[in-house]
Formats: C-alpha cells, structure tokens, sequence
C-alpha cells in the first residue's frame, strides 16, 4: 500500500476516535477502551476491504460486519456515522431516552447495524450463519467479526468455532482485539485463554496475529483469507486499549469510562496531537 | 380418520418436507436431532438444505439467527428442554430481538420423556418462551393440526417455538377442519364449564369432556393450539358467559397456558379458574400414562376435577 493511502486511514481513524470522544460526551460515560483499540481496525474495514452502499444499508450483495463484542458500540456508532449511514448529529444523542444509539447496537434502530449484541458469546455463531446462507445463495459476500479477547471465555465461541470449521466457511474472517483487559484485569489473570493462536488453530481455523493498529497488516491479512482453504479465518489484533489517550492507555479502569471533564479536555489535546503529525507526515509525502 | 393413532414426530417431519418442496428457503438445522425429529429424510431429499452441528444447542440458534438474516427460513427441531432452557438467551436476543423469522420445534416436549426423568421433561418450555415479545407459540394436540401448525407457523414471517409430544395421538379433527393461527377451537359449545385444552394433552380434555357430558355437565370444550398470541375472545367470551374454566395442559401451571389465561382474565374478565398441570414441584420418572396419572391428567381425573370444582361454586 501507498503511503498516501494509510495516511488517508490514519486520519479517518482519528475522525472516528473524535466521534467516539463525542458520545462520550453525549452519554457521559461508556465502553471506551475497547472501542478505540479497535478503531484501526474498522477503519480499514468500512474504508477499505468490505462492500457496502450507506445509501443502501440492505444492499443483498454487501459484506456483513457483526460486532460480537456489543460493548464496542461506540466505535461501530462512530464509523457508521463517518461513512454516511446517518447523521452524525445522532451521536449526541447517545445516552438519551430511546436514543437510536444504545449502549449496546440494535439493528432495528439504526442503518448499516447487522445484528443486536451485547451479551458475549453470540456474534460469532449469527455470523457463521450469515456465512452459510450467503454461501447457499452463491454471494461473493464476506462475513467480518469483531470479538473481544475477554469475550472468548464464552463457552458458546467454540460451538460456534468448531461449526464454522466443519462447515468450512471460508467467507468468514475473525478479529479478535487483543487488547489484553478486562473489567476485572488482564484477560490472561482473569481466564487464561493463551496460547490463542494455538486454540483457534486447533478448532480448525487458519490464523494470523498482527498488530491490530497497522493498517498495512490489518488489509494484508485479510486480503490473504482464506489463510487455508475451506477453513475459517481468524486475525488475532494486538492492540492498546483506549489507544490514543494518553491517560487511559492500558489502563483496565477505562473499558468502561465515566468521564471526567478535565479528561475530556486532556482527551481533545491527545487526539489534536495525533493530528499534528498527521499533518506532518501528509506534508513530508508532499515534498 | 378420526382416532386413529399417529406418531407426532413423523407427521411433523412430513409436513416440514411437503412444506420444504414448495418453498426454497426453508431450510433445517439439526443439533445431531434430526432423525430423533422426524427429518430422517430430509437430508435425503434436500442434502443443500439440511446443516448438521452436532450437540450444540446455542450454536445452531445463533446459525438459524444468521441464516434468517439471508432470507432463509430455518427450522429447528430437538429435545425441548434443549432448544429452550439450555438456549434461552439466544432465544430471547438473536431469534425474538432481531425478529428473525426462525422456527423452533421442542419435541418429545412435557412428560413425555418419560422414565428419562426431569432433564429431559420440558414443563417450563412455554412460561419462559412467552417472556419473548413477538413469539409465537403453538401446541397443536393432534396430528391433522401437527401438520396445519407446520404450514402455518411457516407462512407466519417470524420467530415461533413450537412444542409436540412423542407418543402415538389419536387424530382428534377431520382433514378440513379450520385452522389458524391465533384462533382457538372451540370443539363444543356448552355452559356448565369451559375446558381448555393443549398440545400432548388435548385428547385427554376431549375425553374428559366427553365423561363430564355423560355426567351431565355442558361443557364449552376449547382447543388452545396457540399460546401466543392468545384467542382473547373465546377466553373472554367463557369468562363472561361461563365464568368457570379449567384449563388442562402437561406443563408447569407456573406462567404457561392456565398462567396466560388466567393474567388475561383477571384483568378483563375475571372468572373462576382451575388449572391442572404440574405444579411446583420435579416431576418424576415411570411410564408416561402413569405419570399424567400421577398429575391428574387422565381422562377420569380431569373429569373429577371438574365436577369437585363446580361443587365448591
């Protein structure tokens, strides 16, 4: 890839960390950390690798995103607004009575949502689903998954790993963000899941770990898949939680922030220093 | 022909098969349950359609979710404890949240597992299910309306759970008789009592029925197939007319077909209700016509029921 083209990323993974900084303070509060690790990784997705038409939300030929891990809604939220699906007026209204951004999606509620989550253990079985009708229609269609790496204590991920295995649903292609917390402290103190890549290759998957904020290596692996044929494909991001806020950096206090005003403040300078550079690296290329 | 004895899981296997030749979209989701259902053939006949998972109950909702989001209608049929209980939550956020037009069948549902004991009863199958807005539920009680609730349940565009038995039932209604979704039978009109009936027990109401009209009770003699949505007129109709009702159902009395009867009822008709079912307790184990004779489920029982509950007027 261009370097053009990933800085062109970058700053759309800087609008959509604004937007996420924008709900917040809409709702006050909300599963930040988790959302902005994963925000390389929509990015790439949305802008990148998946067909889909915001004008269109059901458009039957399009790439399908679940958000298994409901809790990353604000940066589901803040790239479907940034791509056009709605107004981005709608993510001040987070938090609000019947507001159409709940704390966890509802596809019923807003354009471009594909399924309602929240509770863990589910988005992976509805998009091996996805896949298998998709496959059954002959659609050229992808399935795309993001999972949290605490989500993977669910017992129900592997009756929905092994079925994607067996039904070798090679449209299928796995993010787990990998950003190594949970409410309670590191995922691997909490329910050691490691050595993941190991699990998922065992359960009959083809495998890739990358670093979950390299948009090089996010769009090179998946435009690899299927890593093995007739196998399902899983990407193991590494990634920061509360990437991009020099506060809340790996800190397990912010997967679910209750904002502070002055951290609010702190916020808007981190993310205007990322711009900065961004700035400076856009204008390096130009010379 | 009327009495003669039917095995419920092949007559509903047939009508998903029949139903399956003219409707490309429907498709079948065994959790290692297919031939326990009545599917044994359907692989045979339509190997693209049919997708098996092993013993992985939550999995295949979430599968049948997804499948749903394609425009696949998908039907799912086990044990009922398993395709309820075990999957609740799947149930409740990926099939009654989403909307998605999936069909779940619980068969071998109630007692009728019989001697396997209260893992594999499913009496709490309808109370929990009717917690899930926009369910619809069906207990059809023979086998001519086995096979119009598969139609119908698959011609309806949404979620619904139906439950059926296992053991041979005698076929209770001719072929024309009508069905439809949402609305009771009301098998005989009478004035005494209103006898409700359900599912795997209905032909035990229609012979008790029959008793109490040799004892000389009028019996109004309804057939609730569908739990959910309930036939508020013909309840509120016995209600105001009669004003007795016995409900009689191989279920937990707690929150299943009596529960919904009686909620409606209380609240905009009150009536004077007996429910028989299984009350708040395990159920036990042994051959299935002495356990819903232990439940008070047989024929007599219910009739004497009935008679000691109008005596107490």
């Amino acid at each position: 890839m261009d370097r053009r083209e990933i800085l062109n990323l970058e700053l759309i993974a800087l609008n959509i960390r604004r937007n996420i900084l924008r709900l917040i303070r809409a709702g006050e509060a909300g599963h930040a950390g988790g959302a902005l690790s994963s925000a390389e990784i929509l990015t790439a997705l949305y802008y990148n690798l998946m067909k889909v038409d915001p004008g269109n939300p059901g458009w039957t030929l399009r790439d399908r995103f679940v958000l298994s891990a409901g809790h990353k809604c604000l940066v589901l939220y803040a790239t479907l607004a940034e791509k056009g699906f709605f107004d981005k007026s709608v993510l001040d209204t987070y938090g609000a009575l019947d507001s159409r951004i709940p704390g966890h999606p509802n596809m019923h509620k807003l354009p471009g949502v594909e399924t309602n989550t929240g509770a863990l253990g589910h988005g992976l079985s509805i998009a091996g689903g996805m896949a298998l009708g998709l496959r059954l229609d002959r659609s050229p269609a992808k399935v795309y998954v993001l999972m949290g790496d605490g989500e993977l204590a669910e017992g129900s991920n592997w009756e929905a790993a092994s079925a994607a295995a067996m039904h070798r649903l090679e449209n299928l292609i796995v993010f787990v963000d990998r950003n190594k917390l949970q409410i309670s402290g590191p995922t691997t103190e909490v329910m050691n899941y490691e050595p993941l890549d190991q699990r998922w290759r065992s359960f009959g998957w083809g495998v890739r770990i990358i670093d979950g904020h390299d948009f090089e290596a996010i769009i090179g692996r998946v435009n690899e898949a299927p890593f093995e044929k007739g196998k399902p494909s899983v990407i193991i991001a590494d990634t920061v939680k509360s990437k991009g806020l020099s506060f809340a950096e790996g800190r397990v206090d912010y997967h679910y922030w209750k904002a502070k005003p002055e951290e609010l403040k702190q916020a808007e300078l981190d993310l205007d220093n990322i711009e900065k550079q961004l700035t400076a690296k856009t204008e390096n290329i130009g010379q | 022909m009327i009495n003669e004895l039917k095995d419920p899981r092949k007559t509903f296997g047939e009508a998903v098969i029949e139903a399956a030749g003219s409707n490309p979209d429907l498709v079948v989701l065994s959790a290692d349950s297919s031939s326990g259902s009545g599917l044994g053939d359907f692989p045979k006949k339509f190997p693209e359609r049919h997708f098996e998972f092993g013993i992985m109950e939550q999995g295949v909702i979430g599968f049948a979710s997804g499948l749903a989001t394609t425009g696949k209608i998908p039907v799912f049929a086990a044990i009922a404890p398993f395709v309820t209980a075990r999957p609740y939550e799947m149930f409740r956020n990926d099939l009654g949240y989403m909307k998605q037009n999936v069909k779940v069948v619980g068969r071998c549902a109630g007692l009728t597992y019989d001697q396997l004991g209260f893992t594999h009863h499913s009496l709490d199958d309808v109370a929990i299910i009717r917690t899930i807005p926009g369910v619809t539920i069906l207990s059809p009680g023979d086998p001519v309306t086995i096979k119009k609730a598969v139609y119908a349940m698959i011609e309806h565009a949404g979620p619904c759970y139906m439950k059926i038995g296992s053991p041979k039932m005698p076929v209770l209604y001719e072929d024309n008789v009508n069905f439809r979704l949402g609305k009771a039978i009301v098998i005989s009109e009478g004035r005494d009592v209103a006898l409700i009936g359900t599912g795997t027990v209905l032909s035990k109401a229609v012979a008790a029925a029959k008793l109490l009209e040799e004892a000389g009770v009028s019996v109004r003699l309804i057939d609730m197939h569908t739990i959910k949505p309930l036939d508020r007129d013909v309840i509120l109709s016995a209600s105001r007319e009669i004003g007795k009702i016995v409900t009689v159902e191989e279920n937990f009395i707690a929150g299943c077909m009596g529960s919904a009867i009686a909620e409606l009822c209380s609240q905009e008709s009150p009536a004077k209700i007996k429910m028989i079912g299984i009350g708040d307790f395990y159920s036990g184990n042994g051959p299935y016509e002495e356990l819903l004779g232990k439940y008070g489920l047989q024929p007599e029982q219910i009739k004497e029921t009935v008679i000691k509950f109008l005596g107490n007027k």
